[in-house]
């Protein structure tokens, strides 16, 4: 895999894209050997996008917050294990995937009630979520919104794992062979996943557009 | 390309997933068929809808939560049972084979430990140490440290007093701050000491060693976590005699935005001016000088962040 295949879409912070691969290896040695400080500089350079991942998918601050602090501890416990075999960002986003998939299977078991049913003449459930946005235009915000509401549904509905590289790929922007190494497949059935994702959306979707 | 391979291929044509020839190969059927223009117009309007998804904000609070509740729970497994099962007993994880006879031999042990024991049971808290009035002379008792009084019994029949209590021996370590096992007992004191007076004499003692990994990381975590303000800039003025990087330079920001204390938050500045006038002035800090510049709740550390600012030329 080449060096910056697994860069977020113009969202690579400069430290991390100053970073070089002998410095990463230096710093993976020493975490390797119990040193925290180092560990701590080895996961500032990435743990920005997996907070922002994170955030994408499950929406609540407190979760994503949850889903770092899982993701890294066993980034954490396991690091002594990592062999220079793999990119150690590839090994990372295949935690952090797994973390995230996890997440989403427990939500999917309990999706039913997650989402209230609206009663006759009780506001709808996203209605009564607030939103500090400043805007001149109400109108245009309340559709906007509802397209947002509709958009995040049909992503909800998607298995886990076509949902995870969905957002790879659409709004994180990696490329599909990336994503085949984190998720420890191949290119070919990431396209798959990703072509029944698409499909699933468009017909969710399909009036919007 | 046919249509159906066209349109096969038009969501990788978007995503820019096609090798440089395949491209122009749908390129040219595009060109050349409307019914597949069609199409890839349907999809670039879905790819607009799907753009209004709103944008998720990465707040600098959540971040900074998030990387605290990550330290406090390395913290908590670095003293925790796992920590010795990872570094303490590294042959049981590996040899199941001598970790079984460790276990049987421990379980014998204990069994042999308790019938040893039990004549003596009864006995025991009558045989514990007792001390009496002339025993204070004694020169390895006032080495004792009371830790606490559990029972005072006065005899009235003779006038003295019976006293129960628990005592650590003192122990006095000599040696140099090189020594891993001086630097270990440091680095605890610094961390987990509740004495804050002895972690600062202790900050004091280990900045000349800043050097070392451990060392280096203890005054970290004492500039970022000691709950004393004097601590906290004890140690940020050794963090600032370190050789620069960028650990410590994310502690001094987070020290600047999140600090409780405006004195610290004042030496963070200056030890942030520093550091940029050496290295050169980074959008991270820039942005953090002018955050606390408007909002920092203490005029004189958004004076100061204000003059820093102008000093660097923002």
């Amino acid at each position: 895999m080449d060096g910056t295949c697994l860069e977020f879409a113009g969202k690579a912070t400069p430290r991390s894209a100053a970073m070089n691969e002998v410095e990463e290896l230096s710093l993976i040695r020493r975490a390797q050997e119990g040193d925290r400080s180092a560990f701590d500089a080895l996961i500032r350079l990435y743990d920005q996008n997996v907070l922002r991942l994170a955030l994408q998918v499950v929406g609540s601050p407190e979760e994503a917050r949850d889903l770092y602090q899982e993701a890294f501890l066993k980034v954490y416990r396991s690091i002594r294990h990592f062999r220079s075999e793999a990119k150690f960002s590839t090994w990372l986003y295949r935690v952090v995937m797994n973390v995230c998939l996890d997440h989403l299977r427990r939500q999917h078991t309990r999706k039913e009630v997650q989402v209230p049913m609206v009663e006759e003449g009780e506001p709808e459930f996203f209605q009564t979520v607030p939103d500090d946005r400043p805007t001149l235009d109400p109108e245009r915000t309340t559709h906007s919104k509802e397209i947002g509401q509709r958009i995040q549904v049909a992503l909800d509905r998607l298995n886990p794992r076509e949902r995870m590289v969905f957002e790879l790929k659409h709004y994180q922007g990696l490329k599909l062979r990336a994503i085949g190494e984190i998720c420890n497949t191949s290119e070919q059935t990431v396209k798959n996943c990703l072509f029944r994702a698409t499909q699933k959306l468009r017909v969710e979707l399909g009036d919007l557009a | 390309m046919d249509c159906h391979e066209l349109q096969e291929n038009l969501p990788l044509l978007l995503y820019g997933e096609l090798s440089p020839w395949e491209q122009a190969a749908c390129e040219e059927h595009l060109a050349g068929c409307a019914g597949c223009r069609a199409a890839r117009e349907k999809l670039d309007q879905f790819h607009q809808v799907l753009a209004q998804r709103p944008k998720v904000e990465l707040s600098s609070a959540l971040l900074t939560e998030s990387r605290l509740a990550l330290d406090e729970a390395i913290e908590s497994q670095q003293h925790g049972w796992r920590a010795l099962w990872h570094n303490g007993l590294p042959i049981l994880r590996f040899q199941p084979a001598s970790g079984f006879a460790l276990g049987l031999t421990l379980i014998l042990c204990g069994f042999g430990l308790g019938w040893g024991l039990r004549p003596h049971a009864a006995r025991l808290t009558s045989e514990a140490p007792e001390v009496n009035s002339a025993s204070v002379a004694n020169p390895d008792l006032e080495n004792m440290r009371i830790s606490g009084i559990s029972r005072v019994v006065p005899d009235p029949q003779t006038g003295g007093v019976k006293i129960t209590m628990d005592a650590e021996r003192r122990v006095t370590l000599e040696g140099s701050l090189d020594d891993p096992k001086i630097q270990q007992v440091l680095v605890y004191a610094v961390k987990s000491y509740d004495n804050p007076g002895i972690r600062r004499d202790t900050l004091d003692a280990l900045r000349s060693h800043a050097d070392n990994p451990n060392i280096r990381q203890a005054l970290i975590y004492a500039m970022r976590r000691d709950p004393n303000a004097g601590v906290r800039l004890e140690a940020l003025e050794a963090v600032c005699s370190m050789k620069s990087s960028s650990d410590v330079h994310t502690a001094l920001l987070e020290a600047l935005e999140h600090d409780a204390n405006p004195g610290v938050r004042v030496a963070a500045v200056d030890a942030l001016i520093d550091h940029t006038e050496k290295e050169g002035c980074d959008v991270p800090t820039a942005r953090a000088l002018e955050h606390v510049a408007v909002t920092d709740g203490n005029a004189y550390v958004r004076l100061k962040c204000s003059n820093a600012m102008m000093k660097l030329g923002k």
